[in-house]
């Protein structure tokens, strides 16, 4: 009996190649972005030497208790308050300062959180920028003691 | 008649092009990648407002406990002992470099006083750029929270 011979087709697909290459570039563009390379960005006021003079009947002083409470302008006020509490006095006056000042025993993340609800003030409904800021505990002693 | 010896073709892949996928992929990376300088295991606060670092930016770190490492951006960070030498090594990057960006990494659950010494220092030091190092807030998280 005479046996047929099939044809094999001796050619390797490449046509998939792309396909892997491409979800590679995918999978790595995904994954770089998720590392922390980003951050809340603060300029500390340039002429230091010059400090301006800020009164404290003039600004908001936002005091942060040693377990992270706050405490605005000697009355306690959750973080969701915060900006609406502001509201009507920055849009009187918006070059009002705005303090910051932790308790040295309160956490960071506290910190960070009202700087975080400060600066995205704007979008939550104030006219102007919030002028923070955020004086070190040497500064306090050099200026209001 | 005589047949002709058939000429078998030698199967080959067309691997021309695959160099040059390999050379996109390492471009790709080599434009993308920055080095981590700051192994540092902490847990970084949260915010919904996060901005780019610019690459090679001064690293201090300050871990739950209050002890800080620094790095210029390039070297791995090394442990100082105190924020004096903070101060001195802040100086230091201003001075080869004026304009640097410092990128603080702290803890979120640290002490406000080893982060207020740390600022105090950059300021002194005439930093221009001080970045808060954050993860991302998300919607969830923020419910959560609150």
């Amino acid at each position: 009996m005479k046996m047929k011979r099939r044809d094999v087709d001796d050619e390797i697909p490449t046509a998939s190649m792309a396909d892997i290459a491409f979800l590679l570039i995918i999978y790595f563009m995904v994954t770089t972005t998720f590392t922390a390379t980003r951050g809340l960005d603060f300029a500390p006021p340039k002429d230091d030497d010059n400090p301006p003079m800020i009164e404290k009947e003039d600004s908001v002083l936002i005091e942060i208790q040693p377990r992270g409470d706050l405490v605005v302008d000697q009355k306690p006020m959750e973080l969701d308050a915060l900006i609406d509490y502001l509201k009507p006095k920055l849009d009187r006056n918006p070059a009002k300062p705005v303090i910051i000042r932790p308790d040295p025993a309160a956490p960071y993340g506290a910190m960070v959180d009202v700087m975080d609800e400060l600066r995205q003030g704007k979008e939550k409904g104030l006219k102007e920028e919030v002028r923070i800021s955020l004086p070190t505990q040497r500064e306090i002693d050099a200026l209001w003691f | 008649m005589r047949l002709q010896a058939r000429l078998r073709s030698q199967p080959t892949i067309p691997t021309a092009s695959m160099a040059d996928i390999a050379f996109l992929l390492i471009i790709f990376f080599m434009l993308t990648i920055s080095f981590e300088v700051d192994k540092t295991q902490l847990t970084l606060p949260k915010t919904e407002l996060r901005t780019e670092i610019p690459k090679k930016a001064a690293y201090v770190s300050v871990d739950k406990e209050g002890r800080l490492r620094v790095s210029d951006g390039e070297e791995m960070s090394a442990l100082v002992p105190g924020v004096e030498d903070v101060l001195s090594f802040a100086a230091g990057v201003v001075a080869m470099e004026p304009g640097k960006a410092f990128v603080l990494k702290a803890d979120h659950d640290t002490d406000y006083r080893h982060v207020d010494e740390v600022i105090d220092a950059l300021k002194r030091a005439k930093a221009e750029m001080i970045y808060l190092l954050s993860d991302q807030e998300t919607v969830d998280a923020a419910i959560g929270g609150g």
